[in-house]
């Protein structure tokens, strides 16, 4: 499994921790009512699950196994991939931290944006490596 | 896939009027979004990355069985309690309270399974070399 690939895996999977302990939280609090603030983690562990979790962990796994090109640079450009990682990180982190107000209004439109770079980046990586290989 | 089936039969019944409660929501989010696609996830990495245990053994793949139990537990009770945990009833807030724990463990016996086995080829050889 490649650097990014594992990066990209780990990075998921310490999201998935995180956003199944806010979900736990909440739901607890759903029975007990112990602390109504607590529903405002809601939007970050919407976000942690589905875009830190299970969307980040599908790039990662799709980098690692998808058919290669033939020579050295099988995945095209690795800087390229390890950039697609930061900015797609970023955008989740300008995201969640732009539903506390810890960053000005626009904090999570340029999270979206540099969430939608690293999905732009993810697919011209990846378009010619969705091939058959009876061609 | 069953948890797909759920999900996708209470977004239909969610579109008629006479069954839109509020719970039903969540409901349908999580039994999509954990039971089908977190759990395929789960599935798929468990089989396919480097590093499994080839011989089949409740003791060999423990922590794989503990989270696909309390994955499934946890979310079976979700949807049984959820409805009902409005009424002040104090057997089903236990319960609900005893599903979230359920879902939090699914995920930490998931990630001690497969942590180390996110590895690189490099690695994943030596891995190999050592178990033989």
């Amino acid at each position: 499994m490649v650097f990014q690939s594992r990066l990209m895996i780990r990075l998921a999977l310490m999201y998935f921790l995180i956003g199944s302990t806010l979900g736990g939280l909440i739901l607890t609090n759903k029975a007990y009512h112990f602390d109504s603030s607590l529903w405002e983690l809601l939007p970050v562990h919407i976000e942690f699950m589905i875009f830190g979790w299970i969307i980040q962990f599908t790039l990662g796994v799709a980098y690692w196994i998808l058919p290669r090109f033939f020579g050295e640079d099988g995945r095209g450009k690795t800087w390229l991939a390890t950039i697609m990682v930061l900015l797609f990180n970023l955008g989740i982190w300008l995201v969640a931290s732009s539903q506390y107000g810890l960053l000005p209004e626009k904090g999570a439109l340029i999270g979206r944006i540099s969430e939608a770079a690293a999905v732009a980046i993810f697919i011209s990586l990846h378009w010619k490596r969705v091939l058959t290989y009876n061609r | 896939m069953i948890f797909f089936v759920l999900s996708l039969i209470t977004g239909v019944i969610m579109q008629f009027e006479e069954f839109t409660f509020p719970v039903l929501l969540p409901l349908f989010w999580h039994m999509l979004m954990l039971g089908w696609i977190t759990q395929i996830i789960m599935g798929l990495s468990l089989w396919m990355f480097p590093g499994r245990k080839t011989e089949e053994s409740f003791r060999n793949q423990i922590f794989a069985w503990l989270a696909f139990s309390c994955l499934n537990t946890g979310l079976i009770l979700r949807v049984i309690t959820e409805p009902f945990v409005t009424y002040q009833n104090t057997f089903f807030k236990a319960l609900l309270a005893v599903s979230a724990v359920l879902q939090v463990l699914a995920a930490v016996f998931y990630i001690i399974e497969i942590w180390p086995r996110v590895l690189s080829k490099k690695q994943s050889i030596q891995k190999r070399k050592e178990a033989r």
